[in-house]
């Protein structure tokens, strides 16, 4: 329905083109109605005429096509003569081939074998000279290798005795520089990407050092890089080695070499300290900054509680109340209300003990509520990171470890935060609450001992 | 000697496979056991003397039956037990922070663990081992310091809460 509709608008559309065209052709040429009627009748005795004479030319042609056809069978069958021909021939060319290929064979009897086993050391020696960093020194050594294996995988071709001694020249070679340190120039790149010529030292087919770095051999690009991160300090003699001219020197050894130093840049990939804090994402800084914080206040509260009871232990000393420290003030109260009876007396202590509680106990249970949030938000980063990793999981599937140890490492890091920020305040918590108890102990319990031992002094 | 030696050596390997974490967790039960033996050490000395000393100040007063008198004996009694509990809370601390430090270790060495993970991919189940004992030796460590802190803790608590109690009847009130 819709589509009749479609084209029902069209055809309107189409028709109403047609007009508008038609009149304005009508327009350019007739002036009035009755000229336009002679126009269209002229018009159609015209084309009547013409189509007429395009008959007559089609019924020409038609005669020229049959001939035209009969000329191309023609032109095939000489075509399909000339293929069989051919063919024919090829076959025969094949058989020579064959016979050739023989003959070839059988002249070169035991020296087939020998090319065997040249192709695949000469396949060996070029991978392995590929990812030897005597190549850095070397460079273009496999070419001629490629071009040998070219050669005796042809059949038409043939090595000849240099090539053949060439390469057992370089499987010599790479076995006589993998024992030998050799300093030489090479272009280095540093870790900003800057390329200068430098002198390298090569040990062996282990290590390349320049200037006291390890650099690593890129066997791909064929660039010398400097590892971005060096080694610790245990791995230092890397400019020793270069300025030494004899005797031994101490210096760190990739004992997987030939292939490029991948212990060393998988040592060093292993992330640092400061890294790992790093991976503890928000949460580890969020535990970090609570540790400092709390830190800071047992610190705070240290001094100010050592300060305090040093003032203490000197007024329970002393017979006059001074106003610096909360016994004196407790005593300074007593002493106001002398006259007072006893129950008035023990009041206005208890009174005057309250009131000093506060400050000596302030920052004590922030501390303890510290102590105790550090291991559960150290929790929290773990369970936001198992999140993660299984994150990963979803999208990249069991099978890489390596996608999922991150995060696992990640996770347990905010664990050990959590930890390392719980374990000192708790220390310093029950510490603090220690040197509190014990002011307070004074104040509570011999406050009242000390005026009524004064009282009966005098 | 030949002994003592061959001692050095098993605890020197133990702490390899287990961790540095082990040194912490063996320098906090040395002072945890310290603190327990200078405790006993007081309760069956010192203790003695200053508990003497208090029942002479108190036996040596008038009267006993006034305001005055029942306030110095409240400030004997304490002086007295902030002497007899003294490190008693620092103790109990100890013994809470014995496990945490294990688990420390744990952790730590799962990290390890993780690390040679990332590192080798996970082929090589040897090389994981040593994360393996460093995630587990210093738990154990930990949980063998912890109890036998919650012995020597129980013990002095128990002495600690009958020395005050009997202080505390020593000095009798007249009528």
């Amino acid at each position: 329905m819709k589509m009749n509709l479609k084209k029902a608008i069209v055809a309107v559309a189409a028709a109403g083109a047609i007009a508008l065209s038609g009149s304005v052709m009508a327009q350019d040429k007739a002036a009035s109605l009755d000229e336009l009627l002679q126009m269209v009748k002229n018009s159609q005795i015209a084309e009547n005429k013409e189509n007429r004479q395009r008959e007559a030319q089609f019924r020409k042609q038609r005669a020229n096509q049959a001939n035209m056809l009969a000329q191309a069978e023609a032109t095939k069958k000489a075509e399909e003569d000339r293929s069989a021909r051919l063919e024919q021939q090829h076959k025969e060319r094949e058989q020579d081939v064959q016979a050739a290929r023989q003959q070839l064979d059988d002249r070169l009897g035991s020296l087939k074998e020998l090319f065997g086993h040249l192709t695949s050391t000469a396949g060996d020696l070029r991978s392995a000279l590929d990812s030897s960093i005597i190549s850095v020194q070397y460079p273009a050594r496999t070419e001629f290798i490629s071009e040998l294996i070219e050669k005796m995988n042809s059949e038409t071709k043939l090595p000849s005795i240099d090539e053949i001694e060439r390469l057992w020249y370089e499987l010599q070679r790479e076995t006589v520089e993998g024992g030998k340190i050799v300093k030489f120039n090479a272009v280095v790149s540093d870790p900003a990407g800057n390329k200068a010529e430098r002198e390298v030292v090569r040990i062996g087919n282990y290590n390349l050092l320049s200037d006291g770095k390890y650099l690593t051999y890129d066997v791909k690009s064929g660039s010398l890089n400097e590892l971005p991160r060096q080694p610790g300090d245990h791995m230092k003699g890397a400019a020793a080695i270069q300025q030494a001219t004899s005797g031994f020197t101490k210096v760190g050894v990739d004992p997987t070499g030939p292939a490029g130093g991948t212990l060393l840049s998988a040592l060093i990939n292993s992330p640092s300290i400061v890294e790992r804090w790093h991976q503890g994402k928000l949460v580890g800084y969020i535990i970090t900054g609570v540790g400092v914080f709390a830190i800071l206040l047992a610190l705070f509260r240290f001094v100010v509680l050592s300060a305090m009871g040093a003032k203490v232990s000197r007024q329970l000393k002393s017979n006059t109340a001074s106003e610096d420290n909360p016994l004196g003030r407790v005593l300074k109260v007593a002493e106001e209300n002398k006259g007072a009876d006893t129950e008035t007396m023990e009041l206005k202590l208890e009174e005057a003990t309250l009131k000093e509680l506060p400050r000596i106990e302030s920052g004590l249970n922030l501390l303890k509520i510290i102590s105790m949030v550090a291991p559960l938000l150290g929790l929290l980063g773990t369970v936001t990171g198992m999140i993660v990793t299984f994150q990963a999981i979803t999208i990249y599937g069991a099978g890489d470890p390596k996608a999922m140890a991150g995060g696992i490492s990640g996770a347990l890091v905010t664990t050990v935060l959590g930890l390392c920020v719980a374990i000192p305040t708790v220390l310093l918590h029950t510490f603090l609450n220690g040197k509190a108890k014990r002011i307070v102990h004074v104040l509570e319990e011999e406050s009242a001992g000390l005026i009524a031992e004064k009282s009966e002094s005098k | 000697m030949l002994a003592m030696m061959e001692a050095l050596a098993a605890i020197k390997a133990f702490v390899a496979s287990g961790g540095p974490i082990l040194y912490w967790i063996a320098a906090l039960a040395f002072a945890m056991w310290t603190l327990i033996f200078e405790r006993l050490w007081f309760y069956k000395g010192s203790l003695g003397k200053i508990k003497a000393q208090t029942v002479d100040l108190w036996e040596a007063r008038g009267e006993r039956k006034s305001w005055n008198s029942r306030q110095i004996r409240k400030a004997l009694i304490s002086r007295a037990a902030s002497k007899i509990n003294q490190n008693l809370d620092l103790l109990g601390t100890m013994v809470t922070l014995c496990p945490l430090l294990g688990l420390l270790g744990t952790v730590t060495g799962m990290i390890e663990v993780f690390n040679v993970l990332a590192v080798t991919g996970g082929g090589d189940a040897k090389s994981m081992a040593s994360g393996v004992s460093r995630a587990t030796i210093p738990t154990m460590a930990g949980m063998v310091a912890a109890l036998s802190g919650v012995f020597g803790t129980t013990l002095i608590n128990r002495i600690a809460e009958r020395e005050n109690h009997m202080l505390e009847d020593q000095l009798t009130m007249d009528h």
